[in-house]
């Protein structure tokens, strides 16, 4: 039996570890800040209750995305309507950037926000969460496969709405 | 037995980071390879920099502070479940006020009576257990989205402050932390309600506020005496640019 203090620190290290990328991942999911730190703040609320069911740290991550992701079916993907615009997605000011990186950049937020659901999410899970496609073909329930076709078109449709968007070889190369 | 460019840029296209070994050595196989490999990965860093977003510290901060909240919020239970033995009625009891209002639902809900408890059953708790005993600083910027704001004598209460769904859209749902103990407000910018109607269900208590635009729903435990808040709430919410 896991002390009161064992089962804190466990908890603080699943926020320290997963907490940024799981709120990354919300708000790309949902397309709207308030409702993915909601969505997080949910996932780790039901994640502190049920912590003794994890037995194993090393699948603490998919334990969380799973919970984090039936949160957001059963919350927000029913009642709330559905927001894609990318103004109201906290961005940072990249400051760093050039003029036309910003501008690069900021259409791919939006065209990331354009993608169907079934070609975002395995993209996020990807490049935000880090997971193979044999990690996402078992979150998601689908073949390995068709994960990857998922993931291939995912990454053709951005690339032809940069296209679409004036995006072109000229601007590095992307293309 | 080496790969194939279609081949390649499938797995270019799906899992540009794999590093499987037949990959990697296709990768600088030939110029086409290369340039196509060049390419992807020009791709996956413009895409990997979009979305790399700032995470907001206080958010991290929030997350730990969970279990402290939830341990608050199961004590706050344990006293309801006390007042629960000596309870009355058991189960469900809805008494509707007056009665005459169209609702215009469009999510879900028939009436304002089912979302408020739906919704409270739903989330209620969870919101319940944030609270932390420190003022939420964004209630002007998330009330003005809606063209509303409130009070400084009810601004200064709110604890918890987030969107949350209405009959009517997106509203705000709001932990105040009054004299008697945490209660929930749940703005509704679109949702006409019978002004003062009563709503008890499970052990909660609620009423309803019609506002001069929109209406609100004020939820405390049936020990709590929600309805005393009502002309606070009433009188509180102006529109945006009426506040002085």
């Amino acid at each position: 039996m896991i002390s009161e203090s064992g089962r804190q620190a466990k908890f603080d290290r699943l926020a320290t570890v997963y907490g940024a990328d799981l709120y990354r991942f919300a708000v790309w999911l949902c397309g709207n800040d308030a409702l993915a730190k909601d969505l997080v703040q949910e996932t780790y609320l039901r994640a502190w209750r049920a912590l003794d069911k994890l037995k194993d740290d090393g699948a603490a991550k998919g334990w969380l995305l799973t919970i984090l992701r039936r949160e957001y079916a059963r919350t927000f993907e029913r009642k709330v309507p559905k927001f894609t615009d990318v103004d109201q997605v906290v961005v940072p000011e990249d400051s760093e950037l050039e003029p036309d990186e910003r501008v690069e950049i900021e259409l791919m937020r939006r065209n990331i926000l354009k993608l169907a659901p079934k070609y975002r999410e395995p993209l996020l899970m990807q490049v935000v969460m880090g997971y193979s496609c044999e990690e996402i073909s078992s979150e998601l329930g689908v073949s390995k496969s068709a994960v990857m076709t998922q993931l291939f078109r995912a990454r053709e449709q951005l690339k032809t709405k940069l296209q679409k968007d004036g995006i072109t070889g000229n601007v590095h190369g992307l293309f | 037995m080496s790969m194939d460019f279609s081949e390649f840029k499938r797995l270019l296209g799906a899992d540009p980071r794999n590093r499987d070994p037949a990959f990697l050595q296709a990768r600088d196989s030939s110029p086409e390879f290369r340039d196509a490999a060049a390419q992807a990965d020009r791709l996956e860093g413009s895409l990997e920099r979009a979305l790399a977003l700032e995470v907001p510290a206080e958010l991290l901060d929030q997350i730990r502070d969970i279990p402290r909240a939830a341990a608050l919020h199961d004590d706050q239970g344990a006293v309801r479940a006390t007042w629960r033995r000596f309870a009355m009625a058991a189960g469900l009891l809805i008494a509707i006020g007056a009665a005459g209002v169209t609702w215009r639902m469009n999510s879900g809900w028939e009436s304002v009576e089912d979302y408020v408890i739906d919704h409270y059953q739903h989330d209620g708790a969870a919101v319940l257990a944030r609270a932390d005993g420190h003022l939420a600083e964004n209630v002007s910027p998330m009330l003005a989205e809606f063209g509303a704001d409130v009070a400084p004598e009810l601004a200064g209460l709110v604890n918890v402050i987030k969107q949350c769904p209405t009959p009517d859209g997106k509203g705000i749902h709001m932990i105040l932390n009054t004299e008697q103990g945490l209660v929930t407000l749940i703005y509704m910018p679109k949702t006409p309600v019978t002004d003062g109607e009563q709503i008890s269900f499970d052990d909660s208590e609620a009423v309803l506020v019609q506002l001069q635009s929109g209406s609100a729903v004020i939820i405390g435990s049936r020990v709590q005496r929600v309805s005393d808040l009502h002309s606070l709430v009433q009188a509180s919410f102006v529109a945006a640019a009426e506040k002085t």
